[in-house]
């Protein structure tokens, strides 16, 4: 009997090969996306599990809101991870990291190699955090100053092999040089991890002024021990901050309890947060790498499966709309005494086959766009890891899956038919009985129209950032890398390449208006005496005289730092957000109160105000700033004025090398670091405008199965009204009115949904483009266009065909 | 009197893979303004063809074909629809109604095609039910009325543009006798009102209502008799 489903099946497919092709691809498109995503989502919920003791380890967070500005950070003081050991029994074991400095230049043969993925670990690291060691013993590795533990292939890249690293010596440029001894070798990082690096240096040679409980400059992590729950440990830091944090603080500001701060509209808060929930739920300042986002993943999730429904829906569509072709075999088998059952199998039967072959087409479209998915979306997914037992299970059950999801109405559809009534002939199921097909098309077109307006959305607002007022100029700026020369050099290298008639001005700039470079923020008070009520924060970068005219700032008030003014050393330019914190109508000639390192109190006069410019991404307001003189020529930028780039950048290059031999020579232009913001935004936009493709590929598809059936099924009719005198034009538009009419409706149901996804993503921009009317207005044009393109194949070739074949057929 | 068609050596042939079927051999004959034409044969000898080219569906592969004083063998498909829709009706032996549209409405629909004023329509269309003795079926759809009454429907929507010419094609073949009868009374009474009729068929019986009967054979007229 089996043989016999296949045997039908198999011919049918063969018999109808358009209609088989159309189900197929769609399915296969439908499929194919379906496990990329799979991939994708099962690749975010991994992260960090890798570590035997994920579901224990937590990071302590940090909340502070002090004089106007909110600090949510991932980072917290240094002595936090022991005081929670010491005091809490709960606590089993606390490790920091310090990635402040950056980057290291270490010393390979001749050459100095920029390492970006390196930091500074408590000897605890490898006891929290799980790295199996190749070579050495990482629960001693780093108890000693000057030790380092290095990956599998940092040790190939510098030693040869992994077994000849363990005891060598690595050169480092930390305090001009420094010596580490390799006394571990680990295998590399998962890539899934929140953070990856490759080199772990021993704490002890952090140069920091230790015990700080005020300076948030270490991610730190805590293991609890089993059983413990966290949301109830929390509560325990009330009593830290009144214990450790509060005695300090009243050191340096007038302050007698917390609830005194806290009624000044001040707050401050810690919390431990869940090691594998940091890379979809966390967005905090000074992360250790840019995280995602849960929201993406269920935006993703919701994508995948829709389209797969589509997919799935099409295949209803079609099968039932071409019932008809059926029927007469299904009134025959009842004749010979097949009961309904069998029938039901024998459908269900067809849909699985059908649904086999589309996943292995499906599964060629995954191989195929799985660099390019890859690549749009960051991650080093490989199609090998869909061989491993977990995913083949879910790719052998797919296809049965989505063959009883597709195959299920039309098998109970059409094994309904009467026999009588099938074999008459008299069975029409035309234009009639269509509800169900018209709900179909309609959630297809809504779901394409969704996507395409959140595509839209997303490429407008990427735009508006593109070209939203900033405040400075992020064109035609080269920024140079200083660290590792000496820095006589580099102000010889500056005044050298200042005099190229290619740059306009050039400007020590270690403080960049991109998210990641340096930041340095401190408390100022408009007073003497620092109170809650007369303090406020805000960033305090020192620039050169250059540096307002290197990056296109404007002065709003006073006057720019000057050689001229001998007094200048205790000037300071503020923006526009700091003159309204401090309450300064009229900030010229103000003062402003901080206090230095050593506590000695410092006094700047205010002699500009800067127009507010967005020196963090635009989904943040413009915070407080301050510009003060002083020497920070870590970097330098350049404002040059010619189209040669390479050119300029060849000939600044050669200027360097020569200068300082060995040395790696590393820029980038203001406006790619600008745009490197928006990286996140800018794979979203991608991925959302392959799914918008792709549901609109499938609903197209869709729709022109369906008007091929339409068309066939109104032959007569068509055939009848050109007899009586109807224009092609009146076929045309007879047959399309009524998918017209389905795609407005579908157009009306799917604005308001859009309207409101879209208004909830653009929230997380202060600076947004507005969800204006036409982008609606266009997409249903577009949708329409897309659908009548679609239909008018079918119905053109429908109405230029001779009547008199369709009559004759009586 | 008047000659409202002639054709002169009419030919079509059909061409599958590679056989080529001769359907009109050379084809002769007028039919004058008032006439009523019955043509006859057997299966397969071209009539259906025959009528479809009349009825400018179908475009002859030879010869000439004069309609109304004009030469029409070489028109497009446009000017083809453009004549046809004022100028003749047809009665088909399966009705051909559409299924979806009332009594009324498929009446209504050649006017729609002619752009004849929703008004003016009304006015025709009620005319010509009352006059066919369905107006009290109007509102109904084709699958609950007989046979006889479907075919009276059919006829109605050919002449409610008042065509000069009439195309028939086996009207009473899928009627019984008595509901044949009234059908053939019925395009009896448009003829003697002025209305040329082509009508196929194999009935003898319907035959003799005609003026003229011409049979063929192979795509070609065989004998011609005036019954008049």
């Amino acid at each position: 009997m089996i043989k016999n489903y296949f045997k039908i099946a198999w011919r049918n497919l063969l018999k109808n090969k358009g209609f088989t092709a159309i189900n197929i691809i769609g399915l296969s498109l439908g499929i194919g996306c379906f496990i990329v995503i799979a991939m994708f989502v099962t690749d975010e919920l991994s992260y960090d599990r890798y570590n035997e003791k994920a579901d224990r380890i937590y990071r302590i967070n940090s909340d502070i809101l002090f004089g106007g500005t909110n600090l949510v950070m991932a980072v917290s003081a240094d002595p936090m991870g022991e005081t929670l050991k010491n005091d809490y029994p709960e606590v089993e074991q606390y490790t920091r990291l310090y990635a402040s400095d950056g980057s290291k230049l270490i010393k390979k043969g001749l050459e100095h190699i920029d390492e970006k993925k390196v930091v500074h670990v408590d000897s605890t690291f490898f006891d929290v955090f799980t790295l199996p060691a190749l070579f050495g013993n990482t629960k001693t590795a780093l108890t000693e100053p000057n030790t380092v533990v290095i990956t599998k292939s940092a040790a190939e890249r510098y030693y040869g092999s992994p077994e000849n690293a363990v005891g060598q010596m690595l050169e480092t440029d930390d305090n001009g040089n420094t010596l580490y001894k390799v006394t571990a070798v680990v295998e590399d990082m998962p890539k899934n991890s929140h953070f990856t690096f490759d080199f772990f240096f021993s704490m002890a040679n952090v140069n920091y002024d230790y015990g700080n409980y005020l300076s948030h400059n270490f991610h730190t992590y805590v293991v609890l021990k089993e059983g413990t729950d966290y949301k109830k440990f929390n509560k325990n830091f009330i009593d830290v901050i009144d214990k450790y944090i509060l005695p300090q603080a009243s050191q340096f500001m007038q302050i007698s309890s917390m609830e005194e701060f806290e009624k000044s509209g001040n707050h401050v808060e810690y919390s431990l947060f869940p090691l594998t929930d940091i890379h979809l739920r966390s967005d905090r300042s000074i992360e250790l790498n840019a995280n995602s986002s849960i929201q993406y993943v269920y935006i993703f999730s919701a994508a995948a499966l829709f389209i797969l429904i589509l997919a799935c829906i099409n295949f209803m569509n079609l099968t039932t709309a071409r019932s008809s072709g059926r029927a007469k075999e299904v009134g025959i088998r009842k004749v010979l005494g097949t009961e309904r059952k069998s029938l039901i199998w024998q459908f269900l039967t067809e849909s699985t086959l059908i649904s086999i072959l589309a996943l292995v087409i499906g599964l060629l479209f995954v191989w195929l766009s799985l660099d390019w998915f890859n690549g749009i979306s960051g991650k080093e997914m490989l199609i090998n890891s869909l061989f491993t037992p977990k995913y083949l299970v879910f790719i052998l059950v797919l296809p049965f899956i989505i063959g009883a999801l597709a195959g299920i109405y039309p098998a109970f559809f059409m094994s309904s038919f009467k026999p009588i009534t099938v074999l008459k002939g008299k069975l029409s199921t035309g234009h009639k009985k269509n509800t169900l097909r018209n709900f179909l098309v309609v959630f297809q077109f809504a779901t394409s129209i969704i996507l395409i307006v959140g595509t839209v959305v997303i490429y407008k607002q990427l735009q508006h950032i593109q070209t939203a007022k900033i405040g400075f100029d992020k064109d035609q700026v080269l920024v140079v890398n200083n660290s590792g020369i000496p820095t006589e050099t580099r102000q010889s290298l500056k005044n050298e390449i200042e005099q190229f008639p290619e740059i306009e001005s050039a400007s020590f700039a270690g403080f960049l208006p991109v998210s990641g470079s340096s930041r340095s923020d401190t408390t100022f008070s408009t007073e003497t005496v620092m109170t809650t009520s007369n303090a406020f924060n805000m960033q305090y970068w020192r620039v050169d005289y250059d540096y307002l005219k290197t990056l296109g700032m404007e002065l709003v008030d006073g006057r720019n730092f000057s050689p001229s003014f001998g007094s200048d050393s205790t000037a300071m330019i503020i923006n526009e957000t700091a003159a309204k914190l401090a309450g300064f109508d009229n900030p010229i000639g103000k003062k402003l109160y901080t206090a230095d390192g050593d506590e000695s109190q410092l006094v700047y006069t205010i002699i500009g105000v800067v127009k507010n410019f967005n020196y963090e991404s635009l989904r943040q307001n413009v915070g407080a700033l301050s510009f003060r003189l002083g020497n920070n020529s870590w970097e330098t930028a350049y404002r040059f004025n010619t189209t040669n780039v390479a050119g300029l950048v060849d000939k600044i290059q050669s200027k360097y090398n020569a200068a300082v031999p060995g040395m790696p020579f590393e820029y980038q232009f203001m406006d790619e670091s600008f745009d490197s913001m928006y990286r996140q935004e800018r794979r979203v936009g991608k991925v959302a405008l392959t799914f918008a493709l792709l549901a609109i590929i499938i609903a197209c598809l869709g729709l022109f199965g369906l008007a091929t059936y339409i068309a066939e099924q109104r032959t007569k009719e068509i055939g009848i009204r050109k007899v009586l005198g109807a224009s092609v034009a009146n076929i045309i538009k007879m047959l399309s009115t009524d998918f017209v009419k389905l795609v407005l409706l579908a157009f009306i149901i799917a604005t308001p949904i859009a309207w409101w996804f879209m208004n909830k993503w653009l929230q997380d921009f202060a600076f947004k483009i507005d969800l204006s009317w036409w982008i609606f207005a266009a997409t249903g044009i577009i949708a329409l266009l897309v659908a009548l393109f679609t239909l008018s194949f079918q119905a053109i070739k429908a109405a230029l065909s001779n009547p008199t074949k369709s009559l004759r057929t009586e | 009197m008047k000659t409202i068609i002639s054709i002169t050596d009419l030919e079509k042939f059909y061409s599958t893979d590679e056989v080529r079927t001769i359907a009109l051999n050379k084809l002769s004959f007028k039919v004058n303004e008032g006439e009523f034409v019955a043509i006859m044969g057997p299966s397969g000898c071209g009539k259906s063809t025959l009528l479809n080219i009349l009825g400018l569906l179908d475009d002859p592969d030879g010869g000439s074909f004069i309609f109304n004083d004009i030469e029409v063998s070489d028109f497009n498909e446009r000017k083809r629809a453009n004549l046809r829709k004022h100028n003749i009706g047809f009665v088909f032996q399966s009705f051909n109604l559409i299924d979806e549209l009332t009594v009324y409405e498929n009446v209504e629909l050649p006017l729609i095609y002619t752009g004849v004023k929703p008004d003016e329509r009304k006015k025709r269309v009620e005319e010509v039910l009352e006059k066919m003795q369905i107006m009290h079926r109007r509102k109904h759809f084709p699958q609950q009325l007989s046979g006889g009454q479907q075919q009276r429907v059919a006829v109605a929507r050919a002449v409610v543009n008042n065509p000069k010419l009439i195309l028939a094609d086996e009207p009473t073949g899928n009627l019984d006798s008595s509901n044949g009868n009234e059908v053939m009374d019925l395009l009896t009474e448009l003829n003697e009102a002025g209305t040329t009729i082509i009508m196929v068929t194999h009935s003898e019986h319907d035959a003799k209502y005609s003026h003229r009967i011409i049979r063929m054979l192979d795509g070609q007229k065989v004998t011609e008799n005036v019954l008049v």
